[in-house]
């Protein structure tokens, strides 16, 4: 706070556009914004570096791509897969589902919105470990959910079911998934004027011309990049897996998690390191796609 | 503008609702278990009270919120006050920079902080909270820029430096009681993710209100369930009564709380 009072004058100089100013002044102006970048700097920049630097040497200390080889390997390999096919399923049961009752609730009064609103903003923030054992207990073989299910002559255990299996991770995950595409999905919906349905009407459009020409196109773009958040949100959740399987399933986030814990042989660090890069780097192509696809488009979400 | 609901939106929403609400009180039905399920009480929730955990890592968490949101206030608002300011230049940097911790998965995030930061750093839980104000910077910077950008901020800041106000005060007394829902809702949500976090504290070993309830599930289920309820509901109460009850009511209580 000190920093923006000492440099007011700063303030109200840069306050109209300058084209010509000097490098140096615009460098001052940089300057209520040290204390900012200095916290980002130290807190975020320097751990990322230090792990992407530590996921280049070898346990000698030397520089490697052993590493990142091994990290494609074997169960670390597999876990790519277990994740990213996780992900995607739980991110497009997520969408369709949030998007059908995003599209439900807008229609209602303002006061069950704020209530439905309230309610996906608990669920899709404070979720992880209480989410996972509710679940358990709803879900699991003495849970009041199986047992009403049987008693309706469904029995979710009959099969290969299991709430440890990839199966039960992407039930709970719905958990936080749908309402979160519910919190991020509405703004963009209600976007959808009703005189654009109006219009449609008069001249002489069809249900399925205003849903076609209308809706998609409109939605498509807030539709497909609040996927890929899905995707990120579920490629990166830790908490839930590790409080339901104990690291069990093959994925990334669980096996990163067992690798710094020293569950597995030791000396391993560094195969840690270059799965958590290389988690990153997915992440990164994601949002990548996520950033192009809100650029194109000027629904924003 | 309340628009007419077809049936299918009203299927849509009762399925949504009973898999939502059902798995809740199948949970609760489940805490309430006692004996061998032969009856319901509140035993596991005395239980689980009665720990010596529940209170001291309830009070780390709750500190570490307060501190986490403390933190935000003071590091983001003279920082985007500045963009709105003299500092539109640098917007687009700053934005970007906000938006990376959406990009790296915590865990990894968390693996970095163990290994790059010195002992002397990791030696407190409140280490903690300035993470948790990394974490979340994608959420607290688009509160407060759109509370910043719905008000004429030129205007408030000339009018009170004019009136002889320092920087400080203006920031003070003018601008963040002038937006003070975004405040609100910047500090609602980093309380209730430095509440809720589990990754960086599990993989820093520190011990915070959900990593108890994971290290509890281990001995006594039935308690770590009674816990999640107790924690999904309260935090849903809490939301609920912020959401539904009508602006008007709350001002005046703030006003009168002032006064």
């Amino acid at each position: 706070m000190s920093q923006v009072v000492a440099t007011r004058t700063g303030t109200r100089k840069g306050a109209g556009p300058r084209p010509y100013k000097s490098r140096v002044g615009s460098l001052k102006s940089l300057l209520p914004l040290l204390p900012f970048l200095a916290f980002v700097g130290y807190f975020l920049v320097f751990p990322l570096v230090f792990i992407v630097r530590d996921a280049f040497l070898g346990n000698d200390g030397k520089f490697t791509l052993d590493n990142f080889v091994e990290c494609f390997k074997g169960v670390y390999g597999h876990s790519f897969y277990v994740s990213i096919r996780l992900s995607m399923i739980s991110a497009l049961i997520g969408a369709v589902a949030g998007s059908l009752i995003a599209g439900a609730i807008v229609k209602t009064g303002s006061r069950t919105r704020k209530a439905i609103a309230a309610t996906a903003s608990v669920l899709a923030n404070t979720g992880g470990v209480p989410l996972a054992f509710m679940f358990m207990a709803a879900f699991g073989t003495e849970g009041l959910v199986t047992k009403s299910l049987k008693a309706l002559g469904w029995n979710l255990y009959a099969g290969s079911f299991t709430m440890f299996s990839a199966t039960g991770i992407i039930l709970v995950y719905c958990f936080f998934q749908i309402p979160l595409m519910v919190l991020i999905y509405s703004p963009a919906l209600e976007n959808v004027k009703p005189e654009l349905r109006e219009a449609n009407d008069s001249l002489g459009g069809t249900r399925f011309s205003y849903f076609t020409r209308i809706a998609v196109p409109l939605l498509f773009p807030a539709f497909l990049s609040t996927s890929l958040l899905l995707f990120a949100n579920s490629f990166s959740a830790y908490a839930t897996a590790r409080a339901m399987t104990a690291g069990t399933l093959p994925l990334m986030p669980l096996l990163i998690g067992n690798l710094v814990d020293g569950n597995v042989v030791a000396n391993q660090e560094h195969l840690g390191h270059a799965m958590a890069v290389s988690m990153i780097g997915v992440s990164i192509i994601v949002m990548g796609i996520y950033l192009a696809v809100l650029r194109f488009s000027k629904v924003r979400s | 503008m309340k628009r007419k609901l077809n049936y299918v939106n009203y299927l849509v929403l009762l399925v949504a609702s009973a898999f939502f609400i059902f798995p809740i009180i199948a949970a609760a039905e489940f805490s309430l278990r006692a004996n061998g399920a032969t009856t319901h009480n509140f035993s596991n929730f005395q239980w689980a009270i009665q720990q010596d955990g529940f209170k001291t890592n309830l009070g780390v968490s709750f500190r570490l919120a307060i501190l986490t949101a403390v933190a935000v206030l003071v590091l983001m608002v003279p920082t985007i006050v500045y963009l709105h300011l003299g500092g539109a230049r640098w917007k687009r940097l700053i934005e970007f920079i906000c938006l990376v911790p959406l990009v790296v998965p915590v865990i990894s995030f968390a693996l970095g902080v163990a290994t790059a930061f010195p002992v002397f750093l990791q030696s407190t839980v409140y280490e903690l909270s300035f993470l948790y104000v990394i974490i979340s910077m994608p959420y607290t910077y688009r509160a407060l820029d759109v509370g910043l950008s719905s008000i004429p901020l030129l205007t408030l800041v000339e009018a009170s430096r004019a009136s002889g106000a320092s920087m400080r005060q203006t920031l003070l007394f003018v601008i963040v009681p002038t937006i003070r829902s975004a405040v609100n809702g910047a500090i609602f949500l980093a309380v209730a993710l430095s509440l809720g976090e589990f990754t960086l504290a599990v993989i820093l070993h520190w011990d915070t209100f959900p990593t108890w309830i994971a290290n509890i599930s281990q001995g006594h289920i039935l308690a770590a369930i009674a816990l999640s309820v107790l924690s999904l509901v309260g935090a849903w109460l809490v939301v609920l009564v912020f959401a539904i009850l009508p602006k008007s009511f709350r001002t005046n209580k703030t006003q009168e709380a002032a006064a």
